[in-house]
């Protein structure tokens, strides 16, 4: 019956979906685009929350770290590998350029790095491994001959370009072997585990520990930063949804207008359904039918279009990864829209409807 | 026993001024089952009233109220619309069709948001009224006669003991008009009171009674002297 009623005026009633399948689409596509930025800087910025990066406590009159230190952070943090550092700055020339370089002394690299070209050494004797941005500015390649700080050396391996950020950055460094630099403390020790909750469990342990008497290393979790990346992202997400929720709204009131129309307009006819026994429950339940078809209508319209324009987006963006749009979250932002889509419909009907439902007969059937 | 009746009924509204309006003014009306009665009267005169009275679509201010015997003077909104759907029918001058139902569906109106199904029972409805081929057909496609017999049709889906009608005539021609009152009388003639509301003088030619409303005052009312019937058909 309801279906029928809405087929009396079809221009109104599908400019009444409309409204809600625009809103529905705007309220989908835009939770599912804040979704995938999120998931997608997600994505790239997943590896940085696995580093944690100790220094000495400047503050605490710490000026480097020792082997005791060192000792004591593996013991804290157990598993994840620890990489203590020696770092300098240098002149590093190549066979026709030269530039300025941190550079790193360190023994264990391939706990830390992953090398693109050459092998990485268990531990780190001789030659230099050189990073990403220095060998190609360079024109280092390995087995090429290269002057660091005035000493001659061969390049054993070039680093693969980081994907993170790091106070410890290698893509502009050069690393040699602790051999190479006088003195016996550690600049820097990096902490490298498998995900950001690890790393943080790491950090805190090592505040616990190796901090717990005195304030020895400053803790640096990159953990921290990817909070805050990914509160952004939840902010501009939510942001979003708002903006589309409001699109949402002027489609419940149109349908509120539409449902306010027809029932005026139907008065008699409500009147003499209620004259003849329909209880006010029934009538109601037929006007609630008809503004939830709407919005159920105009949901899955809605919907159907955002799942459209996110494939095309797809096919169009290379930017956008296939995995991170098929990525189970999104839909529940369609699912989330959609029944917004329908819970619209039902709550702008519920006013018109119960007015309607509630007429005594006598005033209807007057008119 | 009455199929329906009202003693002593006052039906007063507060009024634009200082004076309450007074539609209906100390009412004494019954009908038998199986009686045809015309309401006659002036415009004005709270006919209309009368009708939404003995139709529990409105309450009396005071008086008394009675339905094949029972006591219905106050009922909650719920209880009277469950007393209109099995013991009135209403039949109006506009025939107050849904126009996106079928026949058959307007027949079964009253019934539609019951379990199971009165279709049956309206397409006998129906066929009694020579409508038997219109049974899928939409109130646009049918003339005026046809959509009144509907609501005739209709207003009997749940075998009521009265039938009320306002002006039934009143959109059709003459010889429309007679083939509807005939339909009444058959209607009558299984037990159910009809009453019409009227400024039809044909109407009231076949009314087995005929009572004037003037200024809310009915003339005559019962009859007090006579029997009441011991059975439906008798009249």
């Amino acid at each position: 019956m309801a279906a029928r009623n809405l087929r009396r005026n079809r221009v109104r009633t599908v400019l009444a979906v409309l409204g809600v399948a625009i809103g529905v689409f705007a309220v989908a596509t835009l939770g599912v685009f804040g979704n995938v930025l999120a998931l997608g800087a997600d994505d790239a910025i997943g590896d940085i929350g696995t580093q944690v990066v100790l220094s000495p406590n400047a503050d605490a009159g710490v000026e480097s770290l020792t082997d005791a230190d060192v000792t004591a952070i593996r013991r804290a943090v157990g598993e994840p590998a620890v990489v203590p550092l020696r770092s300098d700055g240098a002149i590093v020339s190549g066979a026709t350029d030269q530039q300025f370089a941190t550079v790193y002394g360190v023994e264990q690299p391939g706990l830390a790095f992953t090398a693109a070209a050459g092998t990485l050494p268990e531990r780190h004797r001789n030659g230099a491994i050189v990073g990403a941005s220095v060998a190609e500015s360079l024109g280092l390649a390995v087995g090429d001959r290269v002057e660091v700080a005035g000493a001659q050396t061969r390049v054993v391996a070039v680093l693969a370009e980081s994907q993170t950020f790091s106070p410890v950055a290698p893509d502009d460094a050069v690393f040699l072997p602790e051999s190479a630099f006088a003195g016996t403390g550690y600049d820097q020790v990096l902490v490298v585990a498998d995900s950001g909750t690890a790393a943080r469990a790491a950090a805190e342990s090592i505040r616990e520990s190796v901090n717990a008497r005195e304030a020895r290393v400053d803790v640096f979790e990159l953990a921290a930063i990817v909070d805050e990346i990914n509160e952004f992202f939840d902010l501009l997400g939510t942001f979003l949804l708002g903006l589309g929720g409001i699109s949402l709204v002027v489609a419940g009131v149109s349908i509120l207008n539409v449902m306010l129309m027809s029932t005026v307009e139907r008065r008699q006819e409500i009147g003499v359904m209620r004259a003849v026994g329909v209880t006010r429950r029934d009538v109601l339940r037929v006007l609630l039918a008809e503004a939830g078809l709407i919005g159920a209508i105009g949901a899955v319209v809605g919907t159907a279009l955002t799942v459209v324009v996110v494939a095309g987006l797809v096919v169009s963006t290379p930017a956008v990864d296939t995995d991170v749009v098929l990525d189970p979250s999104n839909g529940t932002y369609l699912a989330l829209a959609l029944t917004f889509g329908v819970g619209v419909g039902l709550v702008s009907g519920a006013y018109p409807a119960w007015k309607a439902a509630n007429e005594r007969p006598v005033e209807a059937l007057r008119s | 026993m009455y199929s329906v009746s009202l003693r002593g009924v006052e039906k007063r509204y507060p009024g634009g001024g200082t004076e309450p309006v007074v539609a209906l003014d100390d009412v004494d009306f019954a009908v038998e089952p199986g009686a045809f009665v015309a309401v006659v009267g002036p415009s004005g005169s709270g006919k209309s009233t009368l009708l939404n009275v003995l139709g529990l679509l409105d309450d009396p201010t005071a008086g008394e109220r009675r339905l094949d015997g029972t006591d219905v003077t106050s009922l909650s909104v719920r209880e009277r619309t469950a007393a209109r759907k099995e013991s009135i029918g209403f039949v109006f001058q506009d025939f107050h069709l849904l126009p996106t139902l079928t026949a058959v569906e307007n027949v079964t109106l009253p019934t539609t948001f019951d379990p199971g199904t009165a279709d049956d029972r309206a397409a006998t409805l129906l066929d009694r009224f020579g409508l038997g081929d219109r049974l899928d057909h939409e109130p646009t496609e049918l003339s005026g006669g046809q959509k009144q017999r509907v609501a005739i049709a209709r207003s009997l889906i749940n075998d009521p003991a009265v039938l009320l009608a306002d002006e039934p005539t009143g959109n059709l021609d003459t010889e429309t008009g007679e083939s509807i009152l005939a339909e009444f009388e058959r209607v009558k003639r299984e037990g159910v009171a009809v009453i019409a509301v009227t400024h039809d003088p044909i109407v009231e030619s076949f009314a087995d009674r005929v009572v004037e409303l003037r200024d809310g005052v009915l003339s005559p009312g019962t009859d007090e002297d006579a029997p009441e019937p011991s059975a439906r058909g008798e009249s």
